[in-house]
C-alpha cells in the first residue's frame, strides 16, 4: 500500500512554510501600521501584482518541464514597444494593436522554443541571449524614449469593475484558464511528464519536443499580456519596462511551490500565494517606513530561502533502493 | 501445440565491434511464458529491444499472429500489443498513479480529460491484478513493488498480447515476488504471451513453461522447462567447453592486510558487508547487475553515506586508522563503470585528464601554480608506460579509442600511487586487444603491491585475474571463494542457488 508519510516538523515546514510566513508578515505589518490591514490596501496589492502574476503564470509551464525562460521581461517590452509605436505613429486603435502585441509575444516565445527544441541549445543560454536581443531591438524601435500611451487608452489602467481593478480580474481569468489547462488537459499532464525526465517521458510516448515548444510560446504570449497591463498601469512605456520581471516571476513561482527541477507545482493556489508573499512584503516594508533600498535585500533573502527549500524537497524524494525492505 | 503467436525469425544485429545478435529465432505462444536466459551481454536485451521497437535489426523479421510486423518506435510496438515492463521502471515519480497509467491514452470529453472515465479504466486494470490503490497517490510514495504493479497495470489498459518482463523481481520483496508470479499466471490464463528475462533460475522454474538460452548473441538451446535441470541451464549459459577450460593465472602471494571493512551498512543498498583486502592481491567482486557491487565501491570511496559499520586502513608503517571519506581519495583509485560520463573530461587533453587527481604533487616549489614541465614529463611517462596510442599528450580525450581512454583514467590514478584500486567494469566495450592490455595492467598493479578489487559482468575476465572471489547478492557478501572456484559455483551462488543443494557442476 501507499506509504503513509510520517508527520515531522521538517516536512510540515517544507510544505506550508510560506503560508505560515505570509500570515506572520501580515500580522506583523498590521501591528506596525494600522492602515496596512485594510480592504483598500488589499485591493491595491492585487492591482500591483497583476502583471507579474500573469508573467509568472506564463512561464510556469516552462519551469514545470524543468526548463527556464529569463527573456520574458524583454519580450514584454519588445511586444509592447511595437504596439505603442503602431498606436502613436500609425494611429492604430487600441484593440487591433493589442492583438498584434499578443501575436508578437507568441512569436518571440516561438523563437525561444525553436532555438531550444530544434537547435538543442540550453534553455538558460537561449533565453539569456534573447533577453538581450529582444530588449536591444525594442530600444532601437522606440529610440530608447519614454512614450506615453494615447489618451483614449489613458484611463484603462484605473478602470474598476465593482471594487476590483480590471487588471486584477484579467489576472484572475488567466490564472483560472491556466489552472484548467494544467489540471484537466492532456497538454497539462504532458508538461508534468516532461518535467519528470525527458528520457522516461519519451519512453512512455509523450511528444516531448512539441510540448516543450508550446510552453515557450505560451510564456511569450503571457509576457506580452503582462507588458500591456504594465503599460496601462504606468501610462507609458519606458526603456526599463519589464526589467527584472523575469526574476520576480521565477521567484514567486518557486515561493509558490514550483520546482526548478521540474515536474512539481500548481497554478492555483501556488502562484497566488507566491505573488502575494512578495507583494505583501514589499507593501508591508513600505507601510512600516523602511527604506526602499531594503527591498532588494529582503527579496533576495526570500528567494534564497525558497530555492533552498526546493532543493531540500528534492533531496528527500526520488530515492531507489536495491535491497527490498 | 498451436501456431506460435509471435515469431522472430533470423534476427541479426551488429554493433561496432560485436555481433550482438547472430541470426536468432524466438517463438512465443499465447497463454505461455517463455524464459529468456543468458549471462550479461548474451544478447537478451538487444533481442527484446528489437521486438519493442527500440532498436532496428540489420536482418530478419517479426511475425505477430501470422502477420508481418516492423516497429520503428516503441509507440508502434505498443500499438500492436507489445508491452514492456522495464527493469528500470518507466514511471514519473511526481505524478499520481492515474496520470502515470493514462499519460498517453487519457479519455477525453470536449477537449478536457475525463477523469471519471479514466479512474474507471485504471481501477479495472488494477482490479484484474487484484489491487485497489488510491489513484491520486503519487508514484514516488509507493514501494518499488507497488510501482511495478502500476507499470504492469499500464500494460493491461491497451490490448497487450505480448508482455515482456525484464528482470522484474530485482527490487521486490519475497511477498511481492509471489504476487508478481500470481499476476503472470492470471495474464497467461487470459491468453497473453509472456517473455520473461531473468538471471535468477529459481524464477524460471516457477513462472515459465519453456526456456530459450542465449550466449554471445546466439540461441544455444531451447527446451521445455520440465526437461531441464538447473545444472544444465547453467552449463548452457556459460558453454560446456569453456566450463572445463582451466584458467591460466599466475600465483601471487598476498602481503599484509591493507583494509578491513566491518559490518558496512547503507540502508537499501548494502547489508552487513565485511571483508579484508591484502596488498598484492586481486579480488574479484562477482554478482549480478543490481547486487550492490557499484554501491560497495561508492561507499568505500566515500561517495555515498554509510549508515553503520567502519572501514579501517592499515597503512604500512603506521597505525590502524578509520578511513574517513575525505581521506579515501588519497589511498584509493577508482575506475567507474561508465568512463565517458563519470570518469573522463572528454573535451580536454590527455595531459589535463591525467594530472587532475595529482595536481598537488605537480606544484612549482609549493607555490599554488602547476609546474607545467613536470606535468608534461609525468604525463609522458605514464603515456609510455601504459602504451597509450595518441598523437601527443595534448590530444583531446574524446578522440581516443575506448581502450586508450580507459588507459588515461588508469594513468590518472597510477600517478597518485594508491594503495587500493577499485575497478568497476574496466573493460566494458573494449576490443579484445585492449582488454588483454588492461588485464596486464591490472596484474602489474597487484604485483607492485596494491590491492585490486575488480567488478566485471564477464565471468571469464574476473576468473582470469582474481586470486580470490567475493560473491554479492542483494547487497550482501554471501560467499567467499578461493582462486580454485569453478564457473558453476560462482554463477550458481550469484543466481541465488546454493551450489551444493543443487549439485551443479
Amino acid at each position: 500500500m501507499a506509504a503513509k508519510e510520517r508527520f515531522t516538523l521538517g516536512r510540515f515546514l517544507l510544505s506550508y512554510g510560506f503560508v505560515l510566513t505570509l500570515i506572520a508578515i501580515v500580522v506583523l505589518c498590521s501591528i506596525a501600521s494600522p492602515a496596512f490591514f485594510t480592504f483598500k490596501n488589499a485591493l491595491f496589492i492585487l492591482h500591483a501584482s497583476a502583471p507579474t502574476m500573469i508573467l509568472a503564470t506564463g512561464v510556469a509551464f516552462v519551469l514545470m518541464t524543468g526548463k527556464m525562460d529569463i527573456s520574458i521581461g524583454s519580450t514584454a517590452y519588445l511586444s509592447a514597444g511595437v504596439g505603442i509605436m503602431l498606436m502613436v505613429h500609425a494611429h492604430m486603435s487600441p484593440l487591433p494593436a493589442c492583438l498584434i502585441i499578443f501575436a508578437i509575444g507568441a512569436l518571440l516565445g516561438a523563437v525561444n522554443g525553436f532555438i531550444v527544441v530544434v537547435l538543442r541549445v540550453n534553455p538558460l543560454i537561449t533565453t539569456l541571449g534573447t533577453f538581450f536581443t529582444f530588449r536591444g531591438l525594442a530600444l532601437q524601435i522606440t529610440n530608447s524614449l519614454t512614450i506615453s500611451i494615447p489618451s483614449d487608452l489613458g484611463e484603462f489602467g484605473s478602470i474598476r469593475v465593482g471594487p476590483f481593478f480590471l487588471d486584477t480580474l484579467i489576472a484572475g481569468v488567466v490564472l483560472a484558464a491556466y489552472h484548467l489547462v494544467h489540471t484537466r488537459t492532456v497538454f497539462g499532464r504532458y508538461v508534468m511528464a516532461v518535467g519528470n525526465g525527458v528520457d522516461v517521458a519519451q519512453k512512455v510516448g509523450v511528444p516531448v519536443d512539441r510540448t516543450t515548444f508550446l510552453t515557450f510560446v505560451l510564456a511569450g504570449l503571457m509576457a506580452s499580456v503582462g507588458g500591456v497591463l504594465t503599460m496601462a498601469q504606468v501610462g507609458s512605456i519606458s526603456p526599463s519596462l519589464g526589467q527584472g520581471y523575469e526574476f520576480t516571476a521565477i521567484a514567486l513561482l518557486v515561493i509558490g511551490g514550483v520546482s526548478l527541477f521540474g515536474g512539481e507545482g500548481t497554478i492555483l493556489p501556488g502562484i497566488v500565494l507566491g505573488a502575494l508573499t512578495l507583494t505583501i512584503i514589499q507593501s508591508g516594508l513600505n507601510f512600516v517606513g523602511a527604506s526602499p533600498f531594503v527591498y532588494p535585500l529582503v527579496r533576495g533573502g526570500i528567494i534564497f530561502v525558497a530555492m533552498y527549500a526546493d532543493s531540500l524537497k528534492n533531496a528527500v524524494a526520488r530515492k531507489v533502493r536495491l535491497i527490498p525492505e | 501445440m498451436s501456431d506460435p503467436f509471435l515469431r522472430m525469425v533470423d534476427v541479426r544485429k551488429r554493433f561496432p565491434g560485436v555481433d550482438a545478435l547472430k541470426s536468432v529465432t524466438l517463438e512465443a505462444y499465447a497463454g505461455e511464458a517463455v524464459a529468456l536466459i543468458g549471462a550479461n551481454g548474451a544478447g537478451k536485451s538487444t533481442l527484446m529491444n528489437v521486438l519493442g521497437g527500440v532498436i532496428a535489426p540489420d536482418g530478419g523479421y517479426i511475425e505477430i499472429d501470422g502477420k508481418r510486423a516492423a516497429f520503428r518506435t516503441p509507440a508502434e510496438a505498443s500499438r500492436d500489443g507489445v508491452a514492456f515492463v522495464h527493469q528500470e521502471l518507466a514511471l514519473m515519480p511526481t505524478l499520481n498513479i492515474l496520470d502515470n497509467m493514462l499519460i498517453t491514452s487519457f479519455p477525453r470529453r470536449k477537449g478536457l480529460i475525463d477523469y471519471r472515465a479514466g479512474e474507471e479504466l485504471c481501477r479495472n486494470a488494477l482490479k484484474q491484478l487484484g489491487y485497489d490503490f488510491p489513484l491520486r497517490t503519487r508514484v514516488r510514495d509507493l514501494s518499488p513493488g507497488d510501482q511495478q504493479i502500476v507499470e504492469i497495470a499500464r500494460t493491461l489498459l491497451g490490448k497487450s498480447r505480448i508482455v515482456i518482463f525484464d528482470e522484474p523481481t530485482s527490487s521486490l520483496t519475497s511477498r511481492e515476488k509471489e504476487r508478481l508470479f500470481e499476476i503472470i499466471r492470471i495474464m497467461k490464463s487470459r491468453g497473453t504471451a509472456i517473455i520473461y528475462i531473468t538471471h535468477l533460475l529459481d524464477e524460471v522454474f516457477t513462472v515459465c513453461e519453456r526456456a530459450v538460452i542465449m550466449r554471445n548473441g546466439a540461441k544455444v538451446a531451447e527446451s521445455r522447462i520440465a526437461d531441464l535441470t538447473r545444472g544444465q541451464i547453467v552449463e548452457k549459459m556459460i558453454g560446456s567447453q569453456e566450463a572445463v577450460a582451466y584458467f591460466q593465472h599466475h600465483e601471487r602471494r598476498p602481503g599484509e592486510v591493507l583494509l578491513t571493512v566491518e559490518h558496512l551498512n547503507r540502508e537499501g543498498f548494502l547489508d552487513d558487508v565485511s571483508f579484508t583486502l591484502r596488498s598484492g592481491e586481486v579480488v574479484g567482486l562477482w554478482g549480478l547487475l543490481g547486487s550492490g557491487r557499484t554501491e560497495l565501491f561508492r561507499a568505500l570511496m566515500g561517495l555515498d553515506p554509510i549508515h553503520r559499520g567502519r572501514i579501517r586502513l592499515h597503512k604500512p608503517g603506521s597505525e590502524v586508522v578509520d578511513l574517513s571519506p575525505q581521506r579515501a581519495h588519497s589511498v584509493m583509485g577508482m575506475l567507474t563503470e561508465d568512463r565517458r560520463t563519470d570518469g573522463l573530461l572528454l573535451p580536454m587533453s590527455i595531459r589535463l585528464n591525467m594530472s587532475i587527481a595529482n595536481l598537488k604533487n605537480l606544484l612549482y616549489r609549493g607555490w599554488p601554480f602547476v609546474y607545467r614541465a613536470r606535468e608534461e614529463s609525468v604525463t609522458r611517462e605514464y603515456v609510455k608506460k601504459l602504451n597509450i596510442k595518441s598523437t601527443s599528450i595534448e590530444q583531446r580525450v574524446a578522440t581516443l579509442s575506448g581502450g586508450n581512454q580507459q588507459k588515461v583514467v588508469v594513468g590518472r590514478w597510477l600517478q597518485t600511487k594508491p594503495l587500493i584500486f577499485l575497478l568497476d567494469e574496466p573493460t566494458r566495450g573494449l576490443d579484445v586487444e585492449a582488454k588483454a592490455e588492461l588485464h596486464a595492467i591490472v596484474a602489474n598493479m597487484a604485483d607492485a603491491g596494491a590491492a585490486v578489487v575488480i567488478v566485471s559482468s564477464d565471468l571469464d575476465e574476473i576468473m582470469s585475474l582474481s586470486d580470490r572471489y567475493l560473491v554479492m547478492v542483494r547487497g550482501r557478501i554471501v560467499k567467499e571463494y578461493s582462486a580454485l572456484a569453478t564457473k558453476h559455483e560462482l554463477l550458481a551462488t550469484a543466481s541465488g542457488i546454493s551450489a551444493q543443494a543443487e549439485g551443479v557442476g
